[in-house]
């Protein structure tokens, strides 16, 4: 009873160890609490109706009726009798909670702040599966099934983060699932009789069995392969190793993950979709604008010391009216009002919605789409983006860059520079600025001079892969590595001009695509792109895209920030932005980017430069011939093998057969002249082992009981029975066989070779073809031999550390401890 | 008669003639037993091996006519011993009488004292009787009142007794099984025999003309060529493994003794010889496991209850037990290396 007892209370403490993926979920700890007591309260009823000897259903029932009510106490609805026991009212909570938590979910984004609804979904859920893991474990001794429910809960990391996955807590619910196997298995031990410790009888206390050091060692081997092998396998997790190697981010970008409260992880999500294999049509825009800008959903203005991360919007509903864009016009700021209609499919999801430039008036939308416009984005609380069609009208803004040198700067005590320019102190950043920066005067040219750095010519490139760097500060990676995508580009412009004391900040959206259909844009994950606008006072925010345009589809170029790695005689026309494969000179220079490519280019296998990359079909070539060198070792082998004992059987001189007369005490017998006996005996060997090959080879039962004349009946008799003469060599090579093995004198002056031939010539017809091309192929014989090499290595390894380590043993201080108490 | 012990064999024989003897043997006693080929060689196997022969069957199908039918075919002394109840040890080995004349004991040799013996019914006798055989079949020789006389050779009992019917008899203690070389079991006749026995049985018994084909001396010098027969260490080795698998298979209380492992190679060699060769093979051990071990062994409760005989426990361990090399390593061998071959070293079991 103890131990069932103490089973219940580990089925408690795994189902909680289990639950530790949730904190990759939570924003604090305090759920755990909470879960605690519903664990607790669980394991708990469990052991006390196990003491009156309940049966399962009764247990189960208990323990229900018990987390019924820990959760009416730890989520009153105010309407319970003395506070616990629950009434119609508290089911009614439950069932808003449930609803609210749904919305919640679709609100919120990782990490989650702890509101009630989403603590009472946790909760349920881990009480749940601690009263599942306790039937399981205690009630039907089935602890291995209880894994399936705690992966359960290790499902929801999985789900919420797309491309990775913190590793620490599978380790410690797999931990957790292992306590449980060890508990149960030392239970039914110790039930079948005494738990044999070994103790006083000079066996090891803690290693008393060696399949005790197996199961151990297999547990551990099991664990870490389930942590390493995502990591190795680059495609499973979408890097991260990446994430373990350097640090906190992919790149400077992608530092924004899992940071801010509530939002939307919009440089995760850049990523993920990025590098998605498949290409899924996210939204569909027809404007009235001839060349668009890029289509706008998502800013990250909150400077870390890990990155930028994407800040909480707020604003009033759109269904209000949205206020009305700065009116007074510049010299040389260009503002046309046009119309554009949105449509987006179901494989968009986002608490946000694309827009272009700076919306005037919404239409079409629900009250539950707000509208901020110091971030110039429309946002919901409740709602997601999936499937939503509407219309808005909105500014374009065109700046000429004499407008933007006009411009001056904003006063050091003014809020937004104050807010949007602190930078984390990055000694590295501060001096490339300082260069950088150095003779400019407007902020218009500081800001140019940080746009063209990030420019071939000082050797930066498009990746969709980022390599990892050692600074421990992705910037600082990012700008050594120089290479990496939009994310890298926009995150790490933003930050250098925010070092120069310039506001900026990354926006996200999408670019034009691959061109323009009749119907409009169809924008696709792959457009998905991310870039820098820099705040100017009296203009507003500006947008640079620093990217290199050849990796970008649907890249555009505008004249404040024209593409720093194009010719300057082909600088398109100021204002006057254009869509790739119609006249961006710099896509067709750049090569690969042709409007016919479906992809991103960046997206090509092993992406570095395409410009300055390598072919990789040497590779490929070089790596097929490997694979089939591999493949045909065993048949080279098998050759080889087959050669070797061919000139055996081949070598044979026609001996001689005299008969010497009567030999010793008067037995007549034969002496072979002319023929060493060891040769001969060595050649039917070789005969007789070829044979056996050939056998399993053609997947005759090759059975080690049988002798050879035995060996020989059976083929005789079943496989080659329409053939005489093969039956015929068959019994020779048998007779052969055994005259080497158990006669006096071998059996010589036979031609073996051709016997041999004839067998396998009739073998090789009566198999089925499947056989007869891996005889030829990956011949069995080979592999089996290997197999077997291989197995008999192992086990001598095996024994030999075996005796090492008993040797070992005599020096181990822990031997002194075998005198104490048995357990 | 001419005492020729159990060391003096005589010279070998050459290869036809050897041949030609042991044919002319085993046709003569074909006359009598129809369509039993193989277990008339058998029984001339174990003649030339120098040991003694249960023959085991239900009454009627010619236990005591295959026994006289050896005898008879080879020309030598013959004792017939008719086991019953009331017979005595002395009846076996002998007893000395007091003679008027020379007024002293005189020694007047029992039944065993022949080269032939034949003892119809065995187990009918008292176990005391049946133990007067102990030291004869062993050892050759017979002590009667501290006198030790030794036995001619070739010497052989060819015992017979009936596995049906229980009452009345004294079953064949361990120890007396255990120096029988072969038990052999006649079995029915197949149809076309059957009907071939009953046209020549039908006027006279046949045994009556059966001449002698053989004399002991010629006997003698089969046994001598018969010893000659080269067993290499393989077969050596697989022998051992036999018997020691017969000792550690789970089914069985009791293993096969070491005067087994002897007695079975014995007969391999008288077989191999018979068949021609003058080497041993595997095979002549796989198909002599029955006749040499099923009858020395006891299974256990279990295996009694599940209804197993000894003969099929001994088959399937021939068929489990894989063939020793002399080389290397087969490579289709995947038992574990080491030492023991993966085995356990032998440990009588409790009983």
């Amino acid at each position: 009873m103890t131990a069932t007892r103490n089973l219940g209370f580990v089925a408690a403490g795994a189902t909680l160890l289990s639950a530790a993926p949730l904190s990759a979920i939570f924003e604090r700890w305090t759920w755990l609490i909470q879960a605690t007591i519903a664990v607790a309260v669980v394991a708990g009823v469990a052991a006390l109706t196990r003491l009156v000897r309940a049966p399962l259903w009764g247990q189960a029932l208990g323990m229900l009726a018990g987390l019924v009510l820990a959760l009416t106490w730890i989520f009153p609805s105010g309407g319970e009798l003395v506070a616990l026991v629950p009434t119609p009212a508290t089911f009614a909570h439950f069932g808003e909670l449930v609803g609210a938590s749904a919305q919640d979910m679709r609100s919120y984004r990782v990490k989650v702040p702890d509101t009630p609804p989403l603590l009472f979904i946790s909760v349920l859920g881990i009480g749940g599966v601690a009263l599942v893991v306790d039937v399981l474990s205690v009630g039907l001794r089935r602890p291995a099934l209880a894994g399936l429910p705690m992966l359960a809960i290790y499902s929801v990391p999985v789900a919420v983060y797309v491309d990775s996955v913190p590793a620490v807590p599978f380790v410690v619910g797999a931990a957790g699932y292992l306590w449980l196997l060890v508990a149960d298995n030392v239970d039914r031990v110790r039930r079948f009789g005494r738990r044999f410790t070994g103790d006083g009888r000079d066996v090891d206390v803690w290693e008393s069995s060696p399949l005790a050091a197996a199961g151990r060692r297999l547990a551990v081997v099991g664990v870490a392969l389930a942590v390493v092998l995502p990591l190795a396998v680059p495609g499973m997790t979408g890097g991260l190793l990446d994430t373990l190697g350097s640090g906190t981010g992919n790149g400077t970008g992608r530092a924004g993950q899992g940071g801010n409260p509530g939002r939307v992880d919009l440089f995760a999500a850049l990523s993920g979709e990025l590098n998605q294999s498949e290409v899924a049509d996210m939204v569909k825009v027809t404007t009235t604008e001839s060349g668009p800008f890029y289509l706008r959903f998502g800013v990250a203005d909150q400077l870390e010391a890990d990155g930028f991360r994407v800040g909480s919007p707020t604003g009033q509903a759109v269904t209000r009216g949205l206020p009305d864009p700065p009116q007074e016009a510049r010299e040389g700021v260009e503002q046309r009002r046009y119309r554009a209609t949105v449509e987006t499919t179901k494989n968009f999801a986002m608490p946000l919605l694309p827009v272009y430039g700076e919306p005037v008036r919404i239409e079409e939308l629900g009250g539950n789409w707000r509208y901020d416009p110091a971030l110039q984005l429309v946002f919901s609380n409740r709602d997601d983006s999936r499937e939503k069609r509407y219309s808005f009208d909105y500014v374009r803004s065109t700046y000429s860059p004499a407008a933007l040198r006009r411009a001056t700067s904003l006063p050091a005590d003014h809020p937004l520079r104050l807010r949007q320019t602190a930078t984390p102190p990055v000694s590295q950043v501060d001096t490339l600025v300082a260069g950088l920066v150095r003779g400019e005067r407007t902020d218009y040219d500081k800001v140019r001079a940080i746009y063209d750095y990030f420019s071939s010519d000082n050797g930066f490139s498009y990746s969709l892969t980022t390599k990892g760097g050692t600074s421990g500060q992705d910037i600082v990676d990012f700008l050594n590595n120089k290479a990496g995508f939009c994310q890298q580009y926009a995150a790490a412009m933003a930050w250098l001009v925010r070092a120069a004391g310039i506001p900026a900040r990354v926006a996200f959206g999408f670019t034009n695509g691959t061109g323009r259909t009749d119907e409009g844009y169809v924008l696709t994950n792959r457009n998905l792109h991310a870039w820098t606008e820099v705040y100017f006072d009296g203009m507003g925010w500006v947008p640079f895209d620093a990217t290199p345009a050849y990796g970008v589809q649907g890249s555009t170029r505008s004249a404040w920030a024209p593409d720093t790695d194009a010719p300057e005689s082909v600088t398109p026309e100021p204002g006057a932005p254009v869509t790739p494969g119609e006249n961006d000179p710099s896509a067709e220079a750049a090569g690969p980017d042709r409007p016919d490519r479906e992809t991103d280019a960046g997206l090509a296998v092993g992406a570095g430069d395409p410009t300055r990359q390598a072919p990789v079909w040497p590779w490929w070539t070089a790596g097929v011939l490997v694979l089939l060198g591999l493949l045909a070792v065993p048949a080279l082998r098998r050759a080889a093998l087959r050669r070797r004992r061919g000139t055996r059987v081949a070598a044979v001189p026609t001996a001689t057969m005299v008969d010497a007369g009567t030999g010793r005490d008067g037995v007549e017998r034969t002496i072979v002249v002319g023929v060493d006996p060891d040769r001969a005996r060595a050649d039917a060997h070789a005969a007789w082992d070829e044979l056996l090959d050939t056998l399993v080879d053609y997947r005759v039962r090759v059975d080690r009981t049988e002798t050879p004349r035995a060996t020989a009946e059976r083929l005789a008799a079943d496989a080659l029975t329409e053939d005489a003469a093969a039956a015929a060599a068959a019994r020779l090579l048998g007779r052969a066989e055994e005259r080497a093995r158990y006669a006096r004198d071998p059996l010589a002056g036979e031609e073996l070779a051709p016997a041999l031939r004839s067998v396998r010539g009739v073998l090789a017809a009566r198999a089925d073809r499947r056989t007869r091309v891996l005889a030829t192929v990956l011949p069995p014989s080979v592999l089996l031999r290997w197999r077997t090499a291989v197995s008999d290595t192992s086990s001598r390894v095996v024994a030999t550390t075996g005796d090492a380590r008993y040797r070992l043993l005599r020096w181990d201080p822990r031997r002194l401890l075998a005198n104490r108490a048995a357990r | 008669m001419t005492q020729q012990t159990w060391d003096e064999v005589g010279g070998l024989l050459p290869h036809d003639e050897f041949r030609a003897a042991s044919e002319a043997i085993v046709a003569n006693i074909e006359q009598v037993i129809e369509g039993k080929t193989a277990t008339v060689r058998l029984a001339l196997a174990v003649l030339l091996a120098e040991g003694h022969l249960l023959i085991e069957d239900v009454p009627g199908v010619g236990k005591t006519k295959l026994a006289k039918a050896l005898a008879r075919s080879i020309d030598c002394s013959v004792r017939r011993i008719q086991f019953t109840p009331d017979l005595l040890p002395s009846d076996v080995t002998g007893v000395s009488v007091y003679n008027q004349e020379t007024h002293d004991f005189e020694f007047r040799p029992g039944a065993v004292f022949a080269n032939l013996v034949v003892g119809d019914e065995i187990n009918r006798a008292s176990p005391k009787t049946q133990s007067a055989l102990l030291e004869c079949m062993e050892e050759r020789q017979v002590t009667v009142d501290g006198v030790t006389y030794q036995l001619q050779t070739p010497f052989m009992v060819i015992a017979t007794q009936n596995p049906i019917e229980m009452e009345g008899t004294y079953p064949l203690p361990e120890a007396q099984r255990d120096r029988f070389t072969a038990r052999i079991a006649m079995g029915y006749p197949d149809p076309a025999a059957e009907l071939a026995m009953l046209d020549g049985h039908g006027a006279a018994d046949p045994l009556q003309d059966l001449g002698a084909v053989s004399d002991a001396d010629t006997v003698r010098r089969l046994i001598a060529t018969v010893r000659e027969v080269h067993v290499a260490d393989a077969v050596k080795q697989y022998a051992v493994d036999l018997v020691t698998a017969t000792r550690e298979a789970p089914d069985l209380r009791l293993g096969a003794s070491p005067r087994a492992t002897l007695q079975l190679l014995r007969t391999a060699r008288a077989v191999a010889a018979l068949e021609g060769r003058d080497y041993v093979l595997p095979d002549d051990l796989q198909a002599l496991a029955v006749p040499v071990l099923a009858h020395r062994i006891i299974p256990t409760a279990d295996a009694q209850l599940a209804r197993r005989t000894t003969d099929a426990i001994v088959s399937e361990l021939v068929h489990r037990l894989a063939l020793p090399h002399d080389r290397q390593r087969s490579p289709y061998d995947t038992r574990p290396t080491g030492e023991g071959n993966g085995r356990a070293p032998y440990e009588p079991r409790r009983r």
